[in-house]
């Protein structure tokens, strides 16, 4: 096996928790709300269902072929050139989501807090990062996401809590004012977010004990549709539905915290939080394409793929919009379709064809 | 094991060379910045004129040695340029200003009168943009030119800006931020309110070197000084973007209590028993609920004020020990605080005919169907509502005294 290592349940559901909310934290709420205004909050839990459905996938496939990745196991169903050609599909969907990621946050880096320092400079240090943790294996990163993911909760909490004084709940109402179009319309990003946890099936080998898969999907879906709840729900009792106006409504919300002069400016934990969370993701994601080529090109290691995959990577990262507006009028328009028919159609779809394959035999 | 050994020297020393040079691509040497404290926007036929108040940190240095009766250096300099558009003019004002020019700490923005009358909108988008701006600046509306209100200094706080920050954070009238301001243009149902900022005749600076008040003296020497501090004057009105009216300082206290921003104020309420005497309280609780009611053609609001007090003040000698003097003085404030709402309701009904009480934010929770029929001529309906206010007043302490040693 390519993979020594093992992660245990625990890790397993830090990894899932940390890679889905690094991506919505900040920008989720303005994204939902985009389209179901003060009710966002019903689109998120109409997500978290969604997700749902996707972890239900994962547990499935995960039981069926326990001791393969998703890359190994299409061929299993699908026969070796179909299932190869999706394999490799499946790939350049991880290649993209990690570039997305990276892009992301350097750019969130670059725009607010080092508008001097080039682009792609901050791209490189992250992928540099992230390819020397590779180098030490999935262990090492579920060890040092073990130490961040504390970290991020603890900085979300502290700061929401210190946003109470900020809130209106009464902010929350008209209930329902937008219509259910405009509700599911709005739970799509989230859900697509959520379904990423799909990339789990790429792991499932190099967990410790198997049979704790279905509890550690459902914990993380639940963890993370709740954390996306309660983001949503606080960035509405801040900024009432202007929030469907901001980029990043968590940095704002962050911004505005003031307690008697005396604890303000906090945006700095922000960044803990963006730099800490989106490195975890772009790591985990860059790790997943590199494990996966090298089984798809069925190599006995994967350490020598890492660098030559880096450079794609942060190549990439350069190359997915011109601007913000680009990637965000991308992550609102096409992306969630994108998105939901690698997690949950085309996974739907493999599952099916594996249980009909099954009794045939 | 020894491999790693002969590599510990070098890690460490990449390590030390990472430490250094942390940051060095984005950073801001405190004496490379020029710190804005305040920033006021005006019209102007080119478009807008900025005006920024900067701090000249050498002045603030040295506490001590200012003191003394020496020559004061100047703690700020005010500076103007026009543009086509806010950033415009922020970069004109940079052929001036030597350093970079630092949003970071901006406490007060200010908008002038002409501007305010054609629209907010137009300039205020820079600042909820711009990412080195903070939503938590204060705004402040001032007649005439905002131009001239930052030409002034305070003489406790360092700063003007600095004066009119700690003004606004005592909530004598509404306090908005530019996060509020963001929110009160662009929620369903309400409409913006800005408080009143400008320069009043505040009182005679004292000290060595000033003109000195000598009673019989000839005129030059009875004159002192006479100091023009930023004060709080009354609240803009503001139709979506457009200023449209002003309310006096007694009308602001009416809107503060039909907004539920009450945190503390001060009620004068006319004597029970002798007819020219009043009676101070002070104002320590309050707080508003407004509910709407709609019944397919009339609108009307029940608005339910609660308040708690101290008395402070008699001038005459009412006995506040007996429970129903008390009660009736309790109903004197409901009657006061009532009255100064009505002041304000009639004002922004009859005169304005803006929704200037967030009314509309009420009806759009509960209405939410009617709302979509009736949203765009809101300020219609409101002006033609009908408002019942009911006040609930409790005056909780007395003070150090019981009731008033009466007259011989």
């Amino acid at each position: 096996m390519l993979e020594g290592g093992k992660i245990d349940g625990r890790q397993a559901v830090y990894l899932c928790i940390t890679f889905v909310i690094a991506t919505a934290l900040l920008s989720l709420p303005g994204i939902v709300a985009a389209h179901a205004k003060q009710d966002a909050w019903i689109s998120s839990l109409l997500a978290t269902m969604i997700g749902l459905a996707v972890a239900g996938i994962v547990v499935k496939l995960g039981s069926l072929f326990p001791q393969q990745t998703l890359v190994e196991f299409t061929e299993e169903i699908l026969g070796t050139w179909l299932g190869k050609l999706l394999g490799l599909t499946y790939l350049l969907f991880f290649l993209y989501i990690a570039a997305f990621m990276l892009r992301e946050t350097s750019s969130f880096l670059n725009e607010i807090f080092l508008p001097k320092t080039p682009l792609i400079a901050i791209a490189i240090i992250i992928a540099l990062l992230g390819a020397y943790t590779i180098k030490h294996g999935l262990e090492v990163l579920a060890r040092v996401n073990q130490i961040f993911l504390p970290v991020i909760v603890a900085s979300v909490i502290f700061i929401f809590l210190l946003l109470i004084p900020e809130m209106d709940p009464k902010r929350l109402a008209p209930v329902l004012e937008a219509g259910p179009q405009d509700i599911a319309r709005g739970s799509l990003v989230p859900a697509a977010w959520i379904g990423e946890i799909f990339a789990l099936t790429m792991v499932v080998p190099f967990l410790l004990k198997k049979r704790e898969l279905g509890e550690i999907v459902l914990k993380s879906v639940l963890a993370v549709g709740t954390v996306f709840l309660l983001i949503i729900i606080g960035c509405i009792a801040t900024f009432d539905s202007i929030i469907e106006f901001m980029i990043y409504p968590v940095l704002n919300a962050s911004r505005i915290i003031n307690v008697s002069e005396f604890i303000d400016r906090l945006e700095p934990i922000i960044m803990v939080i963006w730099v800490t969370g989106g490195f975890v993701k772009v790591t985990f994601f860059y790790y997943i394409i590199v494990l996966g080529s090298a089984q798809w090109l069925r190599l006995k290691s994967y350490r020598p793929l890492t660098l030559p995959l880096g450079v794609i990577l942060v190549s990439l990262s350069i190359l997915v919009g011109d601007n913000i507006l680009e990637i965000l009028h991308f992550l609102s328009g096409p992306f969630p379709f994108f998105a939901l028919s690698f997690e949950l159609l085309i996974p739907l779809l493999l599952l099916a064809i594996a249980l009909v394959r099954k009794r045939w035999k | 094991m020894s491999k790693n050994k002969a590599y510990c020297p070098l890690v460490f020393l990449l390590v030390i060379c990472c430490l250094l040079s942390a940051g060095c691509w984005d950073r801001e040497e405190l004496s490379d910045l020029a710190i804005i404290l305040a920033a006021g926007i005006d019209a102007d036929p080119a478009g807008v004129e900025l005006t920024v108040q900067v701090v000249r940190p050498a002045a603030f240095g040295g506490g001590a040695e200012r003191q003394g009766g020496q020559a004061q250096e100047n703690d700020i300099w005010v500076v103007s340029e026009k543009g086509r558009t806010v950033y415009e003019a922020r970069r004109m004002l940079k052929k001036k200003v030597p350093r970079q020019i630092y949003w970071g700490h901006n406490i007060i923005m200010v908008v002038g009168e002409d501007i305010a009358r054609e629209g907010l909108r137009n300039v205020t988008n820079f600042f909820s943009r711009f990412p080195r701006a903070r939503e938590t600046t204060w705004v402040f509306v001032t007649p005439g030119k905002a131009k001239e209100l930052l030409k002034s200094h305070s003489q406790l706080e360092d700063t003007s800006a600095q004066a009119a920050g700690n003004m606004a954070r005592s909530a004598i009238g509404v306090a908005v931020m530019l996060k509020d301001l963001k929110m009160m243009a662009n929620v369903k149902g309400s409409n913006p309110v800005l408080p009143r900022l400008e320069l009043t005749p505040s009182g005679a600076p004292q000290g060595i070197g000033e003109y000195e008040n000598i009673p019989g003296g000839d005129e030059q020497q009875f004159i002192t000084k006479i100091h023009a501090e930023t004060t709080t004057t009354g609240t803009g009105v503001f139709d979506d973007d457009k200023l449209v009216g002003w309310l006096d300082i007694g009308e602001t206290r009416g809107l503060v209590w039909l907004r539920d921003e009450v945190e503390k104020g001060t009620v004068i309420i006319p004597s029970l028993t002798e007819a020219d005497k009043r009676t101070s309280i002070e104002i320590k609780k309050g707080s508003t609920e407004v509910e709407p009611f709609y019944d397919g053609q009339n609108i009307w609001f029940d608005v339910s004020i609660k308040a708690e007090g101290d008395l402070l003040e008699q001038q005459s000698f009412e006995d506040v020990t007996d429970p129903k003097i008390f009660d009736k003085m309790e109903q004197a404030l409901a009657q006061a605080i009532e009255a100064r709402a009505r002041e304000c309701l009639e004002k922004v009904q009859d005169e304005f005919g803006v929704d200037a009480l967030d009314f509309g934010k009420a009806f759009h929770r509960k209405y939410k169907k009617d709302w979509a029929q009736m949203g765009g001529k809101w300020n219609e309906h409101f002006s033609t509502a009908s408002v019942n206010i009911s006040v609930d007043a409790e005056i909780r302490h007395t003070g150090l005294e019981s009731k008033r040693a009466p007259k011989e």
